[in-house]
């Protein structure tokens, strides 16, 4: 029942959050700065959760290995080729080759 | 529309949900992976599978659901067990602030809705396609088509999960899908000085502010990249148009 509870109330508040800007900045002009600011959210947040799933594990810096390697091959990827499946399948394949290599 | 025009120039309601389904279907495997991997941990740390499923249901965000079940397993205080999670997923402020002039023009109801399935991916990629899409109500089909059914594959992942525990080995590191998600759409449109300084601010923030709690510095990182990006001249003049976001806007559909 306590993990019920838990759950439901993080859900409320993580809801709240979800239509905060939604509900707020509805119809509302914004500043130009303001509007260029959220226009750079997804590029600024998709890099903070790829660097700290990345380079950081549970606080610590991630021991260099097959993470770091995998990642750049995506990277590479992604740049030549311009698409996400392509960069990804290119990411995961290298992951379990590195993995079965023992890295 | 024109007699000549064919069926498939018709807009559908159909058509541009499964659109939206297709543009984040690529991102859908990690949702599976990461759907199991909590459902498991359900089972490990001892919480009944209804509850656990219906974790998902209520929060549909995997890291603050982690967070919760580590926070049961340490016995620590409920009220410390809700905060942690919320703050881990303050970062969907942000989010909802970028779809506040997407979200606008639809009815109060669909903006509650649409909200609630509101998730790091489908965000991403609404916020990449919606220009093709300047009916409103066309949009809206779009973005519901990503956001339901990427929160229905994260469902099926947890309810799998509950059901047949542990089955990934820790050998596997999952936890991998999570960078390359995010590199796959991030990298491929990534154009522009002001979203190239927002990612290096963003990610080397990150790195700095690595000893604050609670994931802290997800947040705080989002906010400087943000806000250093945003001072830096665009070199072109800005096309109203076409409003640069630093994103792909062909990448990802259909692939």
């Amino acid at each position: 029942m306590t993990a019920f509870l838990i759950f439901l109330a993080a859900g409320i508040g993580t809801f709240a959050i979800r239509l905060s800007g939604v509900l707020l900045l509805r119809d509302r002009e914004l500043p130009p700065r303001i509007a260029k600011g959220l226009s750079l959210v997804g590029p600024a947040a998709m890099a903070a959760i790829v660097a700290n799933a990345l380079l950081l594990d549970e606080g610590a810096w991630r021991g260099f290995g097959a993470w770091h390697l995998a990642a750049l091959v995506a990277i590479g990827v992604a740049v030549w080729r311009r698409t996400s499946g392509v960069a990804m399948a290119a990411g995961a394949v290298a992951f379990a080759a590195l993995l079965l290599a023992g890295l | 529309m024109t007699a000549s025009a064919s069926a498939a120039e018709i807009p559908s309601a159909r058509r541009d949900f499964w659109a939206g389904a297709r543009a984040v279907a690529t991102l859908m495997p990690g949702a599976v992976l990461f759907g199991l991997a909590f459902g498991a941990l359900v089972r490990v740390v001892g919480i009944d599978p209804v509850t656990g499923f219906m974790g998902s249901v209520m929060v549909q965000a995997g890291a603050s659901q982690i967070a919760i079940l580590e926070a049961l397993r340490a016995n620590a205080p409920a009220v410390i067990a809700v905060i942690t999670a919320v703050v881990i997923n303050a970062r969907f402020a942000l989010w909802s602030a970028a779809m506040a002039p997407i979200f606008a023009p639809f009815p109060t109801r669909w903006k509650l809705w649409l909200s609630y399935l509101m998730t790091d991916q489908s965000a991403v990629i609404t916020l990449q396609h919606h220009e093709r899409y300047p009916d409103p109500v066309r949009r809206r089909r779009f973005v519901h088509g990503a956001e339901s059914t990427f929160v229905g594959v994260w469902l099926i992942g947890t309810a799998a999960g509950v059901t047949l525990g542990p089955v990934i080995p820790d050998a596997w590191q999952i936890g991998f899908i999570v960078p390359l998600m995010f590199i796959s759409v991030l990298v491929p449109g990534l154009h522009g000085a002001p979203a190239l300084v927002a990612v290096a601010v963003a990610a080397v923030t990150v790195v700095v502010a690595k000893d604050l709690p609670y994931g802290l510095n997800v947040l705080l990182g989002s906010l400087a990249g943000i806000a250093a990006g945003a001072f830096v001249p665009d070199r072109r003049r800005p096309d109203p148009h076409h409003p640069d976001d630093g994103l792909a806007h062909d990448a990802a559909a259909g692939e």
